[in-house]
């Protein structure tokens, strides 16, 4: 059993709804370009951020809520105006953030593990 | 409980025995150790461990009268130049729009770009792989430094070379019954729970009128209350200039007021009672808030200085500094706004401690140059300058041997908001003769620290009369006003700018 809760969610609308369910705990969101049948993303630095990220998570806050979002198929992704890049003004996958706060690794940053640790141990 | 302190207490002494072992075989636990995580000590840090150094930096924050604390970056970045600008920017829209932007608007959006960049400095340190201690840092002996949390844990660090950069904090005038109950400072103004309401601003320092500037862009009752001149060390009459704007612009001034004390009210405002000197008599008002903006004491007395043997300045307390921002000790240095005598300003910070990073990692012998640094006071009305004020130059080369070009002119920008340009205005003071050296260079107007940047520049290379004259102006702008200078002050002769 761990002491965070996992939550898998596919699209925009997903996120919202599910993330406006959870106010109050301490929220980390992970996006990634959508993963196929195989298990493998589109997006090449989500698969190589993934495990690393995932190596961390024991060092999440107790009763803290990581979500798991993928966003989409690359030409949506692309697409400037998509509502992951307008409204939460994400710039590139993968993207960690803890939510409600400014703190966020982008893409190279997610593939240092004592980087995503800081962030899921940072007061 | 007191067999446990004993205990604890027999463990530390025993570390320290060990610690001290460990410095006489050489080795260290760091090669620096960076006491400070503000514009100096961040910037030190980093370069330092670019260049291959083991290093740590220590960043506490002591929290204000007020309980306001703030993240890693120093004074700057939390509450000083980067608030600063982002309010004096909403009240400069505030007052464009006609319309003000309310304290509470403002409050997240400042609030959300300081934490930015707050993480933003994690992940550099984290990634330059210097390590960050949340601790408050002093000095044990003149290689080991003691790091204490906030619950009181402690720790020991070694290090072969230290770096104090810890900068300095708003004063409190002690001596006022009720200053340090019911006041606050600039460490708080940008973190209140709601908005400051009616306040007067002690103080006429840059910090006085910028914060008393914005407050009052965004709609505020604003008093500055001044017990002598205005941006004491600035050219006066530039001060002058700011300050009639900023009357004219709805902030109310107390001129040659002393304040004697302040007051709770049932209601919960603050009464303040002054003495006017001019009167002698003494006046009563009310405020929701009162700032103290009376100076900035250095961060120095938990540092365990005198014990090493660091010396300071007895009137200042700030930390006696060679060129090399070397102290009385050897291997301890000191730089930003805690060395004696150094100007308290982030750019030279950050390039001072760039440098002696440099030159503790034996790449260069450069030191840093703190002549020649421009700045600006980001009132209502923006004032730039670099070099000497009129009566420093005078003071220095006589009045005979200078030359005081001048203009009053309109910016464009005002013309369609239909504002009142009368205190904007350029000074360029030269050396009488030859090329006519420029000694000194003044600007109010908009956006006055981006048209004095490009200035300091050819001031730095030692720019003359002629040079200026022989640069042809960029059209339509404030800045090309400077190119055309023409009028000097021995003339007489009217030094309004006309038409195109």
């Amino acid at each position: 059993m761990s002491h965070y809760e996992e939550v898998k969610v596919h699209g925009y609308d997903e996120f919202c709804k599910a993330v406006s369910e959870r106010k109050g705990n301490d929220i980390f969101a992970y996006f990634s370009g959508d993963i196929d049948t195989q298990g493998l993303s589109w997006c090449p630095d989500c698969v190589k951020a993934e495990p690393i990220v995932r190596g961390e998570m024991s060092h999440l806050p107790e009763g803290s809520v990581f979500f798991y979002c993928q966003v989409g198929e690359r030409p949506y992704w692309k697409d400037p105006n998509n509502e992951f890049k307008k409204t939460l003004k994400l710039s590139g996958v993968p993207t960690l953030i803890r939510y409600g706060t400014p703190q966020k690794l982008v893409e190279e940053e997610c593939f240092k593990a004592d980087l995503v640790r800081m962030m899921f141990t940072e007061d | 409980m007191a067999a446990l302190c004993r205990v604890r207490h027999r463990w530390k002494r025993t570390n320290c025995i060990q610690l001290l072992t460990r410095n006489l075989t050489g080795t260290f636990d760091y090669d620096l150790v960076v006491i400070g995580g503000g514009s100096g000590g961040l910037a030190c840090s980093k370069e330092a461990a670019q260049l291959g150094q083991k290093v740590a930096v220590l960043d506490y924050v002591e929290p204000s009268v007020k309980g306001t604390k703030w993240g890693i970056g120093g004074t700057c970045v939390n509450v000083g130049c980067i608030p600063k600008k982002l309010m004096h920017q909403a009240a400069l829209l505030g007052t464009a729009l006609k319309d003000a932007q309310k304290y509470e608007q403002w409050k997240p959006a400042v609030q959300n770009h300081v934490r930015s960049l707050n993480w933003g400095h994690r992940v550099q340190l984290q990634d330059k792989e210097v390590k960050y201690l949340n601790v408050k840092g002093s000095l044990l002996d003149e290689h080991t430094v003691k790091g204490s949390t906030r619950t009181g844990k402690e720790i020991m660090l070694t290090a072969k070379n230290i770096v104090i950069a810890t900068g300095g904090r708003p004063k409190y005038p002690t001596h006022i019954p009720g200053a340090v109950e019911h006041g606050i400072t600039s460490d708080d103004i940008f973190w209140l729970k709601e908005s400051p309401g009616k306040t007067l601003v002690v103080g006429a320092s840059y910090v006085a009128l910028e914060c008393a500037g914005f407050l009052t862009g965004i709609g505020l009752e604003t008093t500055v209350m001044v017990r002598s001149i205005p941006l004491r060390g600035f050219d006066q009459q530039m001060a002058g200039l700011v300050t009639d704007y900023m009357e004219a612009y709805g902030t109310k001034f107390s001129w040659r007021s002393v304040p004697k004390s302040v007051d709770k009210l049932s209601s919960g405002v603050l009464q303040v009672t002054w003495t006017d000197e001019q009167t002698g008599k003494d006046q009563r008002d009310t405020f929701d808030s009162v700032l103290w903006a009376v100076g900035r004491a250095p961060e120095t007395k938990t540092l365990g200085l005198e014990k090493v043997g660091v010396k300071l300045n007895k009137e200042s307390g700030k930390i006696l500094v060679a060129a090399d921002e070397s102290t009385s000790v050897p291997n301890i240095y000191a730089f930003g706004d805690i060395g004696e005598g150094r100007p308290e300003l982030t750019p030279t910070a950050i390039k001072a401690g760039k440098l002696l990073a440099r030159r503790l990692a034996g790449q260069t012998n450069e030191l840093m140059n703190y002549d020649n640094v421009a700045t600006t006071v980001f009132t209502p009305l923006e004032y730039g300058c670099v070099g000497l004020s009129e009566e420093e130059a005078e003071s220095r080369h006589g009045k005979d041997s200078i030359e005081v070009y001048h203009a009053f002119y309109k910016p464009l920008e005002f013309t369609v908001a239909e504002r009142d340009a009368s205190q904007c205005y350029i000074k360029v003071v030269c050396k009488r003769g030859g090329d006519q050296r420029i000694l000194g260079l003044h600007f109010t107007g908009p956006n006055a620290g981006e048209v004095t940047q490009g200035f300091a520049m050819g001031f730095q290379c030692g720019a003359t009369l002629t040079h200026l004259k022989e640069t042809v102006g960029i059209h339509p702008t404030c800045a090309e006003e400077l190119t055309k200078v023409n009028v000097s002050k021995r003339s007489g002769l009217d030094a309004t700018v006309t038409g195109c």
